[in-house]
């Protein structure tokens, strides 16, 4: 169970520095659109389009190591007034409600995945991306991040972690 | 179940998930998918993650990530701490100057972040010990700059007026010029309250024995006037339609890193990680909320809600300032609850085209919207700056920080209906600027 848990880690933390180089990838590519298109004065083809499918791809891909490090918001209302017992069980109902979500994204992602590549569908646009490639990320992202549900909810059952991070003195 | 029966349903499981504490972005999501599947069957879900994917594959999102970049970049660095040192060795002298320092250091660095929370931990973590050294009471210079801070989306670059713009296909640059006087304006209301309470209860704020010369008053400015330059590029580039968002943005982001390394020498790779691991997290957060959005409005719009609700509340033919009051009193009461960019997603596309049969410009619109999500950001139970604050100075209670920060939420209380008698605070500058707006 550990080991899962370690295991998962991991992969969150991988798919988070794939997430940031992404980032940063868009960042060169888009300056360097802007210096051929009013410096150089060139068209541009590939650019905008790319930019756009990395940084859909970093938001999937990089929402597992935001779930690791608790970065998603939420509403913590509830949870601060309730006792530990009772935020226990709502934490889980929030994880397992939250793992639903993010399993069901990630089977449908694999299904339009298949479909594209079966199909071999290309973007309509001048660059004519093969879409298998971007669709890829929503299977790959949702797919992680139901892993790191389950490690959250094992985490969560193990008493490893306290129920939404609050512990008794925060309370207090 | 008539549509708008089925609106009320859709908000009470909404609010029942949202209150078990999961992720905003996924209750929306869950949300959408189980209405779907209830009243459509599992059939229904074939055309979701195109849905999601369509959400999000809009170049001008792009903007949102850069500009959250750009403001990491500056938020890493001692510019927060440089600004707010230029400004208070120019206005030391004013009485409460170090609390107008400390305003203006907060709307400037606004303008370089886009973000409420960074400008409230830059600018808070070098003024607040500085105010509680010169002894100025606890709750005014917390309440302070946890109101300066919520001027980051609303002095432009603004995450939230790129989401607006783009949720409800208003011009983003309009938008963005839009904000810059309304910021002024509430920044000087800010300033303007600072001072009456100074005044009025007598403060002495003891000055010290520091003066500053003219040459160090000259010397510091060099360490800002290029993030000051980077501002007026961008601004520049935007109103003159010379480049989009997304690429001035982006562009933005690679001068700032680059001005970091250089004025601040931060070489160190494990700095500049950092910078780039704040600005993945932060904005994979919002966009994921921005498409899980997505699912949620293409659920009420394929159930006919939103366009149930909309002509519903047409043909209550109230008249137009009652609507605006009912409309605001709903922005606030949600702002206190969810985070700008989902009250925006969730309300934006059905508000704005009532608002603008009611007669009111939707760039207008897009600057009260935000100065309610502002008040949002200081208010309880969910006041985002009030946390931050908290985190910068824990010795002074949560309770203080709420009192102090109160008369600031007024200022923009005050601020909405000072543009609502006179909408042309938003509206002159993007005009001016950009020629007469065509809908």
């Amino acid at each position: 169970m550990n080991a899962y848990i370690r295991f998962v880690a991991i992969l969150s933390c991988l798919c988070g520095i794939a997430a940031g180089a992404m980032l940063v990838i868009s960042v060169l590519v888009v300056c360097q659109m802007v210096a051929l298109r009013y410096i150089l004065v060139e068209p541009t083809i590939w650019q905008t389009e790319f930019v756009t499918y990395l940084l859909l791809s970093a938001t999937f891909v990089g929402a597992p190591y935001l779930l690791l490090t608790k970065g998603h918001v939420n509403v913590d209302l509830v949870p601060i007034y309730l006792k530990p017992r009772a935020r226990f069980v709502l934490a889980l109902v929030a994880s397992t409600l939250s793992l639903l979500f993010c399993a069901t994204i990630a089977w449908l992602g694999v299904q339009l995945w298949l479909e594209a590549w079966e199909n071999s569908w290309y973007s309509d646009s001048m660059w004519e991306v093969r879409l298998w490639i971007p669709y890829l990320a929503m299977p790959i992202g949702f797919g992680v991040l139901s892993l790191q549900y389950i490690a959250d909810l094992f985490s969560l059952i193990l008493r490893h972690e306290m129920p939404f991070g609050i512990s008794e003195e925060d309370v207090e | 179940m008539s549509p708008l029966e089925l609106g009320i349903l859709v908000a009470v499981v909404l609010i029942i998930v949202l209150l078990t504490g999961a992720p905003v972005a996924f209750s929306l999501g869950i949300v959408a998918l189980g209405f779907l599947v209830a009243i459509e069957g599992p059939g229904s879900l074939t055309i979701i993650a195109e849905t999601f994917f369509g959400g999000l594959n809009e170049f001008a999102l792009l903007s949102i990530p850069m500009f959250i970049l750009m403001g990491a970049a500056i938020a890493s660095s001692r510019a927060g701490s440089d600004l707010y040192e230029a400004l208070e060795r120019w206005f030391y002298r004013v009485p409460g100057g170090l609390l107008i320092s400390n305003l203006g250091a907060c709307s400037i660095f606004a303008a370089l972040s886009g973000s409420s929370p960074a400008t409230c931990a830059a600018i808070g973590k070098m003024g607040i010990p500085e105010m509680q050294k010169r002894g100025y009471p606890n709750g005014l210079s917390t309440g302070a700059i946890a109101a300066g801070g919520t001027l980051g989306i609303l002095i432009p670059p603004s995450i939230t007026m790129i989401v607006y713009g783009i949720a409800t296909e208003t011009s983003i640059g309009r938008l963005f010029i839009a904000g810059l006087l309304p910021g002024l304006m509430l920044t000087a209301l800010f300033m303007a309250w600072s001072l009456f309470y100074a005044h009025r209860k007598g403060f002495r704020f003891n000055i010290g024995d520091t003066v500053y010369s003219w040459r160090q008053k000259i010397e510091i400015l060099p360490k800002i006037l290029p993030f000051l330059f980077i501002i007026a590029m961008i601004l520049w580039a935007l109103y003159g339609g010379v480049a989009t968002p997304s690429e001035a943005a982006g562009v933005g982001a690679l001068f700032c890193i680059v001005l970091v390394v250089v004025i601040y020498k931060m070489w160190n790779p494990a700095g500049l990680w950092e910078i780039v691991r704040v600005a993945m997290r932060e904005s994979v957060m919002i966009m994921m909320i921005i498409g899980t959005a997505a699912l949620f409005s293409y659920m009420m719009s394929n159930f006919y809600i939103t366009q149930s609700l909309a002509e519903w509340i047409a043909g209550l033919e109230v008249s137009p300032w009652l609507l605006l009051f009912y409309v605001n009193i709903f922005l606030l009461i949600a702002g206190l609850f969810l985070p700008p960019v989902a009250v925006i997603l969730m309300t934006a596309p059905t508000l704005v085209p009532i608002i603008e049969q009611a007669g009111y410009d939707p760039i207008w619109f897009g600057v009260v919207l935000t100065i309610n999500m502002e008040i949002g950001l200081i208010t309880p139970p969910v006041g985002l700056n009030l946390y931050v604050i908290n985190g910068i100075v824990p010795d002074v209670k949560l309770p203080t920080i709420l009192w102090g920060a109160l008369p600031f939420m007024l200022c923009m209380v005050l601020g909405i209906i000072l543009l609502m008698l006179f909408p042309g605070i938003a509206t002159w500058l993007p005009d001016h600027l950009m020629g007469a707006a065509q809908y």
